[in-house]
């Protein structure tokens, strides 16, 4: 339970202007003189089936009677985090207009003050702050990080998830290259007994554990750009947003690659190492 | 015969079978997690919704509680209407706003419930006793920190500010009677609770009337459902919320984990498997001369089979258990991470640990130990004895 007492009142929820909350509640065709304009979300417009130039009746509370206004425009949501789990509609009323119809006299929920520079800021959050009764004035990056706390948890949350998953891989890979590694015992008994030193086969089995997990890596990044695209496409459906959910950068891609080839490289010199030291008869089972 | 032959080929590479169990043990600790994550969430908070016994609330048309600063009005009239059906047990009007204390030049600011202390379900009693004169309240730990006042102390409160005559409005002396937790809020936000009627009367005129959420506690044998369409039916000013509908509006916006919790879930039981097949796989090559001659004195198909279905399982089972104590190991701390979501309610748990969360984990997980071995053991059991003997004695 939260309250939201620092809402622009340009952003109030639909449900309280159009209380029924769907399409249902917004009625066609009333006529007014001048009717005022406003703007819709394009969820609504596409579940409401509103188009710009369609007349709808909005009320502050269901039952009321409202103002009969005009959709003016249909705006694209903006890819914010924040709004993906609200599945409530929005519209954009002009200020006096919206004020009037909750019967908010002449208030506000917050201001945007535009500053010239860092110093400027500072200096008009001190000077609204002394003079402020009721109200405090904060610095937008201070807004943001105070907002973005939930995102915070989150991406702690991911990095945790990461972290597993690249323990879970590590060990996965160790065994996969450990394997390998010991198919090869024939091959290295054969190399040791025709007079190859234990450098050279360690070195090799070293370049080609590196080799696989160079290509496995590479198929890791196709595979792994795959499931971000389908992710993309399967969320942003879902929310019905343009923010991109999965992203894979280059530092991604780095740290993927470098993990693989190290974590290959030390699977292979731990189990050519354990090769080597056997007997070669004893690799070839005599 | 079967278990011995198994056993004995799982020893003879101790380094091999160990990397294999511990890395299906960290796979097994993922899935718990995630089958834990799935079900845990929407579990606490039915919980967290009927820990009071209420099963509908009513908040104002197209929101959810306290989701907006909508009211409902003619409140009181929607009360006397609920407690009027034969259905209804108790029904407790709560109303939200703030509260501002003037303290030592500073102002301390806390959420501010107004409730009928009769029936209220928003907080629990930790000391002291209810509000019952309209000029006491009760109030949780952060706000009698914030104030620095014990129970049996008055204290200035006011709910909102006048900017035009720089002074504040709605202003009481109130006594602080108790010390509660409140249920559906943040451990660290500053709250207290009051009569409803004093907020009404602090908020002035428009509050007059007004609660921002009415919760309904039915009789026993109630249908709640029906309940809820009949009252959806009568009452066109207000959304009615069940438990179940509370719950599938969470499952929605918490939609995110879930979906979380089934790929990460299905990942580890991929990255398990493939594991398990490809070292059980590497196992039969290696052993498929012994195989061969197994098959070539008599052994039946059947048993070869079993003994690599056996071999995969062993290890998929043997990796269980510490992947079960790893999953819970993880789960706190991951739950710890979550917990500090802002604004979460304190009794929220996103990893909630329940019997059945470890017996589907462990039941996958089993399932996919034998699954497993079917690639491997059917490859075993289907070489021709003879070929296979000769490429093996050529070498």
């Amino acid at each position: 339970m939260k309250y939201r007492l620092a809402f622009l009142l340009l952003s109030l929820p639909l449900c309280a202007l159009a209380p029924q909350g769907t399409s249902r509640s917004i009625a066609r065709g009333v006529t007014q003189d001048s009717p005022r304009s406003i703007a819709i979300d394009s969820r609504l417009a596409a579940d409401a089936g509103l188009r710009v130039g369609d007349r709808v009746v909005i009320a502050s509370e269901p039952g009321m009677p409202g103002d009969s206004v005009v959709v003016a425009a249909i705006v694209e949501r903006r890819a914010d985090p924040a709004e993906i789990a609200r599945g409530e509609y929005r519209i954009r009323l002009h200020l006096d207009h919206l004020q009037a119809l909750l019967g908010y006299g002449d208030r506000v929920d917050r201001f945007a003050v535009g500053t010239r520079d860092a110093r400027a800021t500072r200096d008009a959050v001190a000077r609204i702050n002394s003079a402020a009764y009721g109200f405090r004035a904060h610095r937008s990056a201070d807004v943001a990080v105070e907002t973005s706390r939930t995102f915070a948890v989150v991406s702690r949350f991911h990095r945790a998830i990461g972290t597993i998953t690249i323990v879970a891989s590590a060990i996965f890979l160790l065994c996969i290259m450990l394997l390998k590694v010991d198919e090869r015992r024939r091959d290295v008994a054969a190399l040791r007994l025709i007079g190859c030193s234990s450098r050279t086969i360690v070195g090799s089995v070293v370049l080609e554990a590196a080799a696989v997990a160079v290509l496995g890596s590479l198929a890791g990044i196709g595979v792994g750009a795959a499931a971000s695209w389908i992710v993309n496409y399967h969320y942003q459906a879902v929310y019905r947003t343009p923010l991109r959910f999965s992203i894979v950068t280059v530092d991604i891609v780095l740290l993927a690659v470098t993990l693989s080839l190290v974590l290959g490289i030390v699977a292979g010199w731990l189990a050519a190492r354990r090769l080597v030291r056997t007997p070669p008869l004893a690799l070839l089972g005599r | 015969m079967i278990a011995t032959l198994a056993f004995a080929s799982l020893r003879r590479h101790r380094a091999r079978t160990a990397l294999a169990v511990l890395g299906v043990a960290v796979s097994a600790a993922m899935l718990l997690d995630m089958v834990m994550l799935s079900s845990g969430m929407r579990e606490s908070f039915r919980g967290l919704l009927l820990s009071q016994g209420f099963q509908l609330r009513l908040s104002p048309k197209g929101t959810l509680p306290f989701d907006t600063e909508a009211t409902i009005r003619a409140a009181d009239s929607l009360v006397a209407l609920l407690r009027a059906r034969p259905t209804v047990e108790a029904v407790s009007p709560v109303l939200g706003g703030q509260l501002h204390f003037p303290v030592a030049g500073a102002t301390v600011t806390s959420t501010a419930l107004g409730v009928d202390p009769a029936v209220q379900g928003d907080y629990e009693l930790v000391a002291g006793r209810n509000p019952v004169a309209p000029d006491e309240m009760v109030a949780n730990d952060a706000v009698f920190r914030a104030l620095g006042r014990s129970i049996g102390d008055t204290v200035r409160a006011a709910s909102g500010y006048d900017p035009q005559l720089r002074t504040l409005s709605g202003q009481r002396v109130l006594r602080i009677v108790g010390r509660v937790r409140f249920v559906y809020l943040a451990l660290d936000q500053r709250a207290a609770g009051l009569p409803i009627g004093t907020l009404r009367a602090m908020n002035g005129p428009a509050a007059t009337d007004r609660a921002s959420l009415v919760m309904v506690r039915l009789r026993p044998g109630a249908d709640v459902e029906r309940e809820r369409e009949g009252l959806l039916a009568q009452l066109r000013t207000v959304t009615v919320i069940s438990t179940s509908e509370a719950l599938r509006q969470v499952d929605e916006r918490l939609s995110y984990f879930r979906q979380l919790a089934v790929i990460l879930g299905a990942v580890s039981l991929v990255v398990g498997f493939l594991l398990v097949t490809t070292l059980v796989t590497v196992s039969v090559n290696e052993r498929i001369g012994e195989i061969s001659v197994m098959r070539a004195i008599g052994v039946r198909r059947w048993r070869v089979v079993a003994q690599i279905l056996l071999e995969s399982s062993v290890i998929m089972l043997a990796a269980s258990p510490i992947g079960l104590a790893l999953g819970l190991v993880t789960a706190r701390w991951l739950n710890s991470i979550l917990a500090r979501f802002p604004g979460l309610p304190e009794r929220i748990d996103f990893f909630l640990f329940q019997p059945s969360a470890a017996w589907t984990a462990l039941g996958l997980l089993a399932l996919c130990g034998v699954l497993a071995g079917v690639y491997p053991s059917w490859r075993g059991a289907s070489q021709p004895i003879a070929t296979t003997l000769r490429q093996e004695a050529v070498g």
